[in-house]
C-alpha cells in the first residue's frame, strides 16, 4: 500500500492509473467521523495509491478529484476534465492580463 | 447489494454519515462500468455495437451496501447533491490549525519587538538628561 505524501502528486499518478485501465480501475473513499480521518484510494487492482488526511482543507481538494473522476468515469477516459479546463481558464487570465501590461 | 436510484441512494448515504459519527466509517467506491457481464460486453464488442459506459457509485458503512449507477446525463445533478452531502458530515477533520498558530504567534512576537525597541530608546534618555545637568 502506497501512502502518497503530495497531494498533486497522488491526483496526477491516480488519473494516469485510471487513464490506462478504466475498465478495472476503482476510486474508493473512506472516512471516519470517530478518528476525523479521511482515506483515498486508487488501485486497477495491480497497482495502489493512497493518500490519508485528517485536514479540513484536503476535503476541498478530494471534492474536486472526486469530480474529476466522475466526469472521466461517465464520458470516458479521454473526456476533458475540469482540471484542463480549469488550467485554461488560468492561461486565458494570464494572458489577458499580459495584454493590459503592454497597452 | 442494493441498486437504488441516485436520489434515494443520497437519502441512504446520509443516514449511512448520520449513524457512523460515533464509530465506524464510511466507505464509498466510484468505478466505471457497463453494468452487463462480461458476455453480453463480448457480444456487443463483436457485434459493433457501441457500449454505453456508467458510473457506479457504492456505499457501505461495514454493514449494508447501497449502490447507484449513473449515465452521462444525470451524473452532474449527483455530483453536486453527493458533493453537498460530503460536505455537511465530514465535519470531524481538523481545520487549518498552523496559520492559527501562525496568527497568534505573530501579534505576539510583534509586541515583544515592540517592547524590546522602546527599552533602549528610553535608556539612552536620562544618561542625556544627566549629562545636560
Amino acid at each position: 500500500m502506497v501512502y502518497i505524501a503530495s497531494w498533486d502528486e497522488f491526483a496526477e499518478r491516480s488519473v494516469q492509473l485510471f487513464r490506462a485501465d478504466p475498465h478495472s480501475s476503482r476510486y474508493v473513499m473512506k472516512y471516519r467521523h470517530c478518528d476525523g480521518k479521511l482515506v483515498l484510494k486508487v488501485t486497477d487492482n495491480r497497482e495502489c495509491l493512497k493518500f490519508k488526511t485528517d485536514q479540513a482543507q484536503d476535503a476541498k481538494k478530494m471534492e474536486k478529484l472526486t469530480n474529476i473522476f466522475f466526469t472521466l468515469m461517465v464520458r470516458g477516459p479521454d473526456a476533458d476534465i475540469s482540471e484542463a479546463s480549469g488550467k485554461e481558464q488560468v492561461e486565458q487570465v494570464a494572458s489577458k492580463k499580459g495584454r493590459g501590461r503592454r497597452q | 447489494m442494493v441498486l437504488l436510484q441516485p436520489d434515494p441512494f443520497l437519502n441512504e448515504l446520509t443516514s449511512m454519515f448520520e449513524r457512523s459519527t460515533e464509530k465506524g466509517s464510511v466507505w464509498v467506491t466510484l468505478k466505471r462500468s457497463s453494468m452487463k457481464c462480461k458476455a453480453t460486453r463480448k457480444k456487443m464488442e463483436t457485434a459493433g455495437e457501441t457500449i454505453e459506459y456508467r458510473c457506479l457509485v457504492r456505499a457501505t458503512d461495514g454493514k449494508k451496501t447501497i449502490s447507484t449507477s449513473l449515465s452521462a446525463r444525470d451524473y452532474q445533478k449527483f455530483q453536486a447533491s453527493y458533493a453537498t452531502v460530503l460536505k455537511a458530515h465530514m465535519n470531524a477533520l481538523k481545520k487549518r490549525e498552523r496559520k492559527d498558530k501562525k496568527k497568534t504567534a505573530e501579534p505576539e512576537k510583534k509586541q515583544a519587538s515592540s517592547k524590546k525597541k522602546s527599552e533602549p530608546f528610553k535608556k539612552p534618555a536620562p544618561p542625556a538628561s544627566k549629562a545636560s545637568q
